[in-house]
């Protein structure tokens, strides 16, 4: 199987600051390849590249074969792209929308007017077709924009963080969206920064400051920089609890998790209950201590905290 | 229908929709017009009528009294007050209550009788200068008129040795509405052209939606052209409404060809539009753009077009700068059509040098518009 997006060494530069520095990554077709990073680590400004939006400064990539930097209009044609911020038309009906992007496209006639059935059938907007955009709510808006990005059946979809500011539920109803996409033979390269949409993708790039620093499968980036038991650890005093975690022998690391914390274990020295026992020594009560699968935000807060070391 | 014309129409479909829901840009393309023919037609005017004057008539003889009743009985002036002397008039200039006083000395009548040469003065408020020049000439004409009459009756030839015949051509009664309103239309048309283009793609990149767009396979002159469309429609329906107005309040004629009329505006179209588009693709920014477009607009149109004031009478820099700007051969052109009913033979300089202005702003603003986002 050949890669359809391919890049090598893709660097962009603004004035002397490095946004994207010297990236490599392969994305197949069909994939979900989702590219996580903190804001400003160069998501949007790889993105944008891959869409001929911007010229590279160094580097190549190819989307579908054909070189970004050499022709731009060919790559827009085969790909559909929805940008961080809503960019459709507030003051234009749903079906105004998607007629002008079909046109923008090159799509008329009896065809553009089918494929706007079926986008809206796609991301059941069917029953907003006349509304105006403007009131429609931030997680219909979201779902009109992939409607409009996929108008052309473009067999690459970007989509730069298209659940920023949507509420959970119309998250889930997008990813399900996304997925169907995907299973339908579209690749799909999708940023975010929320750590439990990114368990969707098949494969994940982490970039930091522009550098990409890790590139697997979720689970293989799991075993790769968390390796041990991953426990997690509540109750009253979470924050002594991590304290004294770190003096432990076996102890990897300790870090918060939202209101509990992650202490990570090397199996051959220290189990759970050698853990919770330890805790409970220190003088610690009513703490919970219950082994748990490492998530990506695990990984994140690893990868960030090697790439501090290093730099 | 090629992919050029699908992705061209859809621009000009989007441009027309977002117009027809902005309340504010109808407001501003069709109520505009309207209120300065309204405006211009009926207050810009260098016709003097009724100018207020002072007398002080210190002479008190039959003649002194036909003097100011012939100043009175024109259209010209009204005798607003009589004053006892020439001492309080600069109370009354200052507060604008009178805009010239004429003296007549003691011995006026006398010395006509004579038949001695009878000198009054008038003494004008300068400080409007155009229209103590309009008031000096009328009182000159009235007096001439008054001098003549004085020597037919006392027998003499009334004939001056030198006497011009004035007709005036395409203008007989000289009113000022003829001269302002074919100027209006090019000034209506430029300012609202660009302003309204001006905001159409620095409103998109604010947005954000020029992104967006720009991730479509449309190209600029796609774009460019898709934008002007729908306002080179609203031009003409600009310039319809300016002249229809302007013959309905004001009488003023269409001697010339209709076709010609078109022919006009659309090269003029051509030259703002494209002006708006320059700016809007410079700036990025709505509200920069508003003011870089209304200055730009508004000021060589306005001073610079020949719409007030003859460009023959500029110092030459002006007169160099006045070269470059469309509306001053729009204006020409739209005397020539309206008044004077010239044709294609006689205008073709003036759609000549606005084609040309046009092409290269035009051809600016597609190349400064770059489809990249850096």
């Amino acid at each position: 199987m050949s890669p359809v997006i391919r890049t090598r060494e893709l660097t962009r530069r603004f004035g002397d600051f490095v946004a994207v520095d010297r990236v490599s990554f392969e994305v197949e077709r069909g994939e979900i390849f989702g590219y996580l990073g903190a804001n400003g680590a160069g998501k949007t400004t790889t993105i944008r590249m891959l869409c001929g939006l911007l010229p590279p400064s160094g580097g190549e990539a190819e989307v579908n074969g054909v070189d970004v930097a050499r022709d731009p209009s060919a790559v827009k044609r085969s790909l559909g792209y929805m940008s961080q911020r809503f960019s459709l038309y507030l003051d234009l009906l749903v079906e105004e929308n998607l007629e002008f992007f079909g046109g923008a496209y090159g799509l008329g006639g009896a065809h553009l007017r089918r494929r706007i059935d079926e986008v809206l059938e796609l991301v059941e907007l069917g029953h907003e077709r006349r509304a105006l955009t403007r009131a429609l709510p931030g997680g219909l808006r979201q779902r009109l924009a992939l409607a409009s990005a996929t108008l052309h059946e473009p067999s690459i979809l970007f989509l730069d963080e298209p659940t920023a500011g949507v509420d959970p539920g119309a998250r889930r109803v997008f990813w399900r969206l996304i997925r169907a996409l995907s299973a339908g033979g579209t690749t799909v390269f999708v940023t975010t920064h929320y750590m439990d949409e990114a368990e969707f993708c098949q494969r994940i790039g982490l970039m930091v400051d522009g550098r990409l620093v890790a590139l697997d499968t979720p689970d293989g980036l799991k075993r790769e920089h968390v390796p041990g038991q991953i426990c997690e650890v509540d109750g009253p005093q979470v924050h002594r609890a991590l304290e004294l975690s770190r003096t432990l022998e076996g102890v990897l690391d300790a870090q918060p998790f939202g209101a509990a914390a992650h202490v990570r274990l090397d199996p051959a020295r220290l189990g759970p209950e050698g853990l919770l026992a330890a805790l409970e020594r220190g003088g610690l009560q009513q703490i919970n201590v219950r082994p748990t699968e490492p998530s990506l935000e695990d990984v994140f807060l690893a990868v960030i905290e090697t790439e501090g070391r290093r730099s | 229908m090629s992919a050029f014309l699908v992705r061209t129409s859809a621009i000009a479909r989007k441009e027309l929709l977002h117009f027809l829901r902005d309340y504010q840009a109808i407001y501003l393309a069709l109520g505009m017009p309207l209120v300065l023919v309204i405006l211009f037609g009926y207050a810009v005017t260098f016709d003097v009528d009724r100018a207020d004057l002072a007398v002080v008539d210190q002479d008190h003889t039959p003649a002194s009294r036909h003097l100011v009743a012939s100043l009175n009985a024109s259209d010209t002036f009204r005798v607003a007050t009589r004053l006892e002397s020439a001492g309080g008039v600069e109370a009354l200039f200052r507060r604008g209550a009178v805009k010239a006083l004429v003296v007549i000395p003691r011995g006026f009548g006398r010395r006509l009788e004579r038949g001695e040469s009878a000198d009054f003065q008038l003494l004008l408020d300068g400080a409007d200068g155009t229209l103590a020049r309009t008031i000096l000439g009328y009182t000159a004409g009235i007096t001439q008129a008054e001098t003549l009459e004085r020597l037919r009756q006392a027998g003499l030839s009334a004939r001056l040795p030198l006497e011009p015949r004035v007709r005036t051509w395409y203008n007989p009664r000289q009113r000022s509405a003829l001269f302002i309103v074919p100027g209006l239309v090019a000034f209506v048309l430029a300012i609202i052209a660009v302003l309204l283009t001006a905001l159409t793609v620095a409103r998109e990149w604010e947005r954000g939606s020029m992104e967006q767009l720009f991730s479509t396979p449309v190209g600029r002159l796609s774009v460019v052209l898709g934008k002007l469309a729908p306002y080179v429609a609203l031009g003409f329906l600009q310039m319809l409404l300016v002249v229809v107005a302007g013959a309905w309040l004001f009488d003023v004629p269409l001697r010339g060809s209709f076709l010609l009329l078109i022919l006009a505006t659309a090269l003029f179209l051509f030259c703002v539009l494209g002006q708006g588009l320059l700016i809007s693709v410079i700036t990025k920014n709505q509200q920069v753009a508003t003011q870089v477009g209304a200055i730009s607009a508004l000021l060589p149109s306005l001073l610079l077009s020949g719409f007030l004031f003859p460009i023959e009478n500029m110092a030459w820099p002006l007169q160099w700068i006045a070269r470059i700007v469309p509306a001053r051969y729009m204006i020409s052109c739209l005397r020539g059509i309206l008044l004077q009913g010239r044709g294609l033979d006689q205008i073709w300089p003036d759609l000549l040098a606005m084609a040309a202005i046009g092409l290269v702003i035009v051809l600016a603003a597609t190349m400064r518009f770059k489809r990249r986002l850096d």
